[in-house]
């Protein structure tokens, strides 16, 4: 049951109780094919999560191209439709006829004999440590926004671009289409008095032209268009030059082994920082790639030996130093300052793209879920379990697995979630 | 004894556990806040170490 969620949960192992509220798509599930032709003629565009707030989508959405189950769903905090405005397109276009404004959420009774929290986990906001400019500095992200751009099928199809840039190109068309606009206006004058806006002007700066309200309203026009076009050509020439981030610094243990906020290690971000860095390289052979760290933590069936062949085969540099502040040139560049433990001594290092290795942390609405089903949290706010009874929360019947537990990868995750299902099946089984 | 099984949270985690159930023949149902199941993984470009796709 996707797009749903759990509201209530009475009863003890064995025997539980468990109210679920399947939120309404306002599309019905049984007619919805997944073509995707509402999405393509909705007008609202809006922020894209799943690709980290770095593309867009329409109000009307799947979550990614690939989600299962593949039916759309309607966001009403941005539908014209639920807002009040009229639309009404997506309803229109619908060949399955599918769409259903009247739809309503539904609840369920569940009875369960065990429960698995699988919750997963949240990224470490990185505006918590202002020296590092992230949300202030363009060019300085966390690791999921990279993996977006990374991502073929992502906002930039795969092209390491700066953000500073991609802002940039959104402003030109945005500068592009106001001037067209103006432009516009300015021709209306034109039509009406016979005579060119250039000629116009001439004409009402050297006091030629007589009094009227309109002149000197022709004119500011005349003079706003004139500014916006050089200013569109300005920035238009600088976005010439623009190329794809080349050298990247990945920051290890943002928000992580820090007595400022998680004292705990996130297990996998060294691992995918050197992922990321090859990825990149792979991507564009002129990668330079640092990885500032204070050790890297590769422990894992073929990890060390990933992290060598990182090193000696892909040419990324590792340097251990744990970064004190990032800082921007005039072009925008984050200057990564360090400690290089080395050779003992302060740097600086001008990057193109500054790539924060964010912290695993508990999610949002844990202690939310720990009170609905009565369990424990420790003092990370990770579920919290017995050393050697991993599986098991603090309440019979309830088991945990993933980063809801505590901060693993992948093959971690799918071991415990094996290990979860066994300790349900025990406990439907009798024991 | 209710012989179902409920998992909460449809990513990578809650996914593998509902497979390992399902295979053994049970009931399960999987409750997932967002439109469609993946969770962080889906996200993510390529996985280490084999660099594999996620997706």
């Amino acid at each position: 049951m996707a797009y749903s969620l759990v509201e209530n949960v009475t009863g003890s192992k064995g025997d539980f109780t468990v109210t679920v509220r399947k939120k309404a798509r306002y599309v019905n599930e049984n007619l919805c094919t997944g073509c995707g032709a509402c999405a393509e003629k909705c007008p609202t565009i809006v922020s894209d999560n799943y690709n980290m707030g770095l593309g867009k989508r329409k109000a009307i959405y799947r979550h990614y191209a690939q989600g299962i189950p593949s039916i759309f769903c309607i966001d009403t905090d941005h539908c014209r439709t639920f807002q009040g405005k009229k639309c009404g397109v997506c309803e229109k276009v619908c060949q399955a006829k599918a769409i259903d404004y009247k739809q309503q959420d539904k609840t369920l009774e569940l009875k369960v004999g065990a429960i698995i929290l699988a919750t997963g986990y949240d990224l470490f906001d990185a505006t918590r440590i202002p020296e590092y400019g992230y949300g202030r500095l363009a060019n300085v992200i966390n690791a999921m926004e990279f993996e977006r751009l990374l991502s073929a099928s992502g906002p930039t199809e795969g092209h390491v671009e700066r953000p500073s840039d991609l802002r940039d190109h959104h402003l030109i068309g945005t500068m592009e289409k106001g001037l067209k606009k103006s432009t516009k206006s300015l021709a209306s004058y034109e039509k009406k008095h016979k005579m060119s806006s250039d000629d116009f002007y001439k004409q009402f700066t050297a006091g030629n032209i007589s009094d009227g309200d309109e002149f000197p309203k022709w004119a500011k026009q005349y003079e706003n268009v004139q500014e916006a076009t050089k200013k569109l050509d300005e920035l238009k020439a600088k976005a010439e030059e623009f190329d794809i981030a080349t050298r990247l610094a990945f920051i290890q243990c943002v928000g992580s082994r820090d007595f400022r906020f998680n004292k705990y290690c996130s297990s996998y971000c060294c691992m995918h920082s050197i992922k990321e860095a090859m990825m990149a390289k792979d991507h564009d052979a002129r990668t330079e790639a640092y990885i500032f760290n204070m050790d890297l933590r590769t422990v894992g069936k073929g990890f060390e030996e990933y992290k060598v062949r990182g090193a000696e085969q892909v040419g990324l540099h590792y340097i251990r130093g744990r970064v004190a502040e990032i800082t921007q040139d005039e072009n925008e560049n984050p200057v990564i300052w360090y400690e290089e433990t080395t050779s003992q001594t302060v740097k600086s290092m001008p990057v193109d793209l500054a790539v924060l290795a964010v912290a695993c942390e508990a999610p949002k609405g844990i202690e939310k879920m720990a009170e609905l089903v009565g369990a424990e949290l420790d003092e990370n706010r990770f579920f919290k379990t017995h050393p050697l009874q991993p599986l098991d929360t603090t309440v019979p019947g309830i088991f945990v697995c993933g980063c809801a537990q505590a901060p693993m990868d992948i093959p971690e995750s799918v071991a415990q979630a094996s290990s979860a299902a066994s300790r349900a099946a025990e406990t439907i089984a009798g024991n | 004894m209710n012989k179902d099984i409920l998992i909460i949270g449809g990513g990578i985690a809650g996914m593998q556990a509902s497979l390992d159930l399902g295979d053994m023949g049970m009931q399960v149902h999987l409750v997932e806040k967002l439109t469609c199941i993946g969770g962080k993984m889906a996200q993510l470009d390529k996985t280490f170490p084999t660099n594999d796709c996620a997706i």
